[in-house]
């Protein structure tokens, strides 16, 4: 067995002519921060979409813990242990910040209709069983407070929170972020970088997309660059930040 | 000023109405107001589990009404409409009854499973056109469903359970007992029904469900199947919706072709808005004010007609009606019951 838990192959997709993305080869080893960096409209955001199997790819194979899961339905990827959030934050508006981490951590059997309907005890001490969690999470993410408002009360930044906050009701194996720290105030930001280095610490392989490239050469352990759907270079932060290819497709001279 | 308070004015006011305006026969209008309120109410209830709670669009109620009532009757002793061929043999009622929720709620699976994963229009659409084709589907099948001449002589079967204060009481207030019995069974049935959603609601399940019609991305990127939530979500709204369908063709003590037409839809759904998206009283409450409003609208009718018939009084209740909802629109959008903060106006 290899010890990469995500494995793609050859993966494209395409809208009408323009190939968004074409991935030839791409692994995730264990338990490592990898951030996927490139200008906008590089075919980072479609590349989650066909991981996550929130898009079909047309062609191509994923392997997820070393399980074919090209053809597998995106709810399924995600109980397997492949969570996500998106580029704009999805938060569950009309119900509050508790109510939308509930949902995220409540088992598949309690929310059964007949198991829901006749409220077995089983079924209330499972829910009984959750409040510590999320008030654990909550509480590290700085939500606590805010617990009783409905998340449509909250500031962007908070949204982020609670959308990470949820991802990780389910224990996670690899948590897919896609941009989290858009938005977000500098302070904030740091925040959320050091939940990613604890959760990185505590065995949660991530992969997220972010464009702050001070905040991914600091925390990342390695750095993948697309650019037209191609992964253009792929390595340590500092081989990368000096990549030529990646200079002038994304970086600029800024660096200097 | 508190909405439950709101609410119970309302209603007493309505009641005062209807006993002020009408001296001669005030108890008889009284409760086929209330009968028609129920069966509304109970159909509203349906269609606030697809839209209140899981932000389903379904403008083809009709149909859900419509199969569960025909599978109902036909399931009982009957007679077809034009030759009066008799059918005397058939299941126990409370049988049928099963089926013809199961039949509703089959048909919910039925337009469900392909739509469903779908954007949220093309389930309105689907409803739609699904109705219609229900209905000429009933017109043209002649042969079992009696088509526009329909079905008679199947009260019975319901009415044989009818115990006997019933007619003491409809004796002295001079009502029809059969249509009291059905009020009543429609208001036991709207608080069972509320009952059980209620637990529904604070469950497991109906948080899902509300958050399915929050996000149903957000919904899959947690592990949970979004479009099975949807469908159990369409068929328990769809098998209520039959259930009220029953309560309407006993009412009338005939069904036909015309008995589930699309302004039926169009009238539930008033009575939704009315009553407030979401909550889950609300639907019941703002069917009892649709209806009163009707008769309203009828005595409106009868200052502007010298005698008005059938089409001048539609006329005048769609005018009423329909004014009356975009008021609601414009100053209490959440209904008289909903909550402000779950105000829906998009769409899953
Ligand atoms: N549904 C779609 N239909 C047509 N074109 C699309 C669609 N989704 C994405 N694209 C195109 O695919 C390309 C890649 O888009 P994508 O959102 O993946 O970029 P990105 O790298 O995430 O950019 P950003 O950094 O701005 O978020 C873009 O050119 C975009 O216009
Ligand atoms: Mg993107």
């Amino acid at each position: 067995m290899s010890n990469n838990i995500l494995s793609v192959n050859s993966l494209t997709k395409s809208f009408g002519g323009l190939e968004a993305v074409n991935v030839e080869n791409f692994q995730i080893n264990s338990n490592e921060i990898t951030s996927l960096i490139g200008p906008n409209g590089a075919g980072k955001t479609t590349f989650f979409d066909l991981i996550t199997r929130f898009q079909d790819a047309d062609s191509g194979s994923i392997f997820f813990k070393n399980k074919n899961v090209s053809k597998t339905n995106s709810y399924m990827l995600a109980r397997l242990g492949m969570v996500r959030t998106f580029q704009l934050t999805r938060v569950f508006d009309r119900m509050t910040v508790y109510e939308n981490m509930q949902f995220a951590g409540s088992s598949i059997k309690n929310e059964g209709f007949l198991n829901s309907l006749f409220n077995k005890t089983s079924l209330r001490k499972d829910e009984g069983n959750l409040i510590e969690k999320i008030d654990d999470t909550l509480k590290m993410l700085n939500l606590y407070e805010m617990r009783n408002a409905y998340a449509r009360e909250l500031s962007g930044g908070q949204k982020k929170l609670l959308e990470l906050g949820r991802s990780l009701m389910k224990d996670p194996e690899i948590l897919l972020l896609d941009e989290p720290l858009a938005g977000v105030n500098p302070k904030l930001a740091d925040n959320i970088l050091e939940i990613i280095t604890n959760l990185n610490a505590k065995g949660i392989n991530i992969l997220m997309v972010e464009h702050n490239i001070n905040a991914v050469m600091k925390i990342s352990d390695r750095v993948v660059v697309m650019a037209e759907g191609k992964i253009i270079s792929d390595g340590k932060p500092d081989f990368v930040r000096s990549d030529k290819k990646v200079i002038e497709a994304y970086l600029g001279s800024s660096d200097e | 000023m508190n909405k439950y308070i709101t609410a119970s004015l309302l209603l007493l006011g309505c009641i005062a109405y209807i006993f002020l305006s009408n001296d001669t026969g005030s108890a008889r209008v009284f409760v086929n107001l209330i009968t028609f309120a129920g069966v509304y109410g109970l159909a509203a209830i349906g269609i606030n589990v697809h839209f209140g709670w899981t932000g389903l669009l379904n403008f083809g109620h009709a149909a859900f009404m419509g199969i569960g009532a025909y599978t109902t009757v036909l399931l009982i002793p009957h007679s077809l409409g034009r030759e009066g061929v008799i059918i005397s043999t058939g299941l126990p009622l409370p049988i049928a009854i099963i089926f013809g929720l199961i039949a509703s709620a089959l048909l919910g699976l039925l337009l469900g499973l392909p739509t469903l994963r779908l954007r949220g229009d093309y389930l309105a659409i689907v409803t739609i056109a699904a109705a219609e084709i229900f209905r000429l589907l009933v017109r043209d099948f002649e042969n079992l469903t009696g088509g526009v001449y329909g079905i008679i002589q199947f009260s019975d079967s319901l009415q044989v359970y009818r115990p006997n204060f019933v007619d003491v009481i409809s004796t002295k207030y001079d009502v029809s007992s059969a249509q009291l019995w059905v009020a009543i069974l429609t208001w036991i049935s709207i608080v069972l029904v509320i009952i059980i959603l209620s637990r529904l609601q604070k469950s497991p399940w109906g948080r899902a469900l509300r958050a399915v019609r929050e996000d149903e991305d957000a919904v899959r990127a947690l592990g949970k199947n979004a479009v099975w939530l949807k469908l159990q979500s369409f068929m328990l709204g769809a098998a209520i919706g039959g259930l009220s369908g029953i309560f309407l063709v006993f009412n009338y003590g005939t069904v036909q072709a015309s008995t589930f037409v699309p302004v039926l839809t169009f009238y539930i759904w008033a009575a939704l808005i009315l009553g407030g998206v979401g909550s889950l009283g609300g639907p019941a409450l703002g069917a009892i004010i649709f209806w009163v409003i009707i008769a309203g609208t009828d005595s409106i009718s009868r200052l502007l007609f010298e005698s008005p018939d059938g089409q001048q009084l539609a006329g005048v209740r769609f005018v009423i009606v329909g004014l009356l909802i975009m008021l609601f629109m414009i100053f209490r959008p959440s209904g008289i019951l909903g909550k402000k903060e779950e105000l829906l106006l998009d769409v899953k």
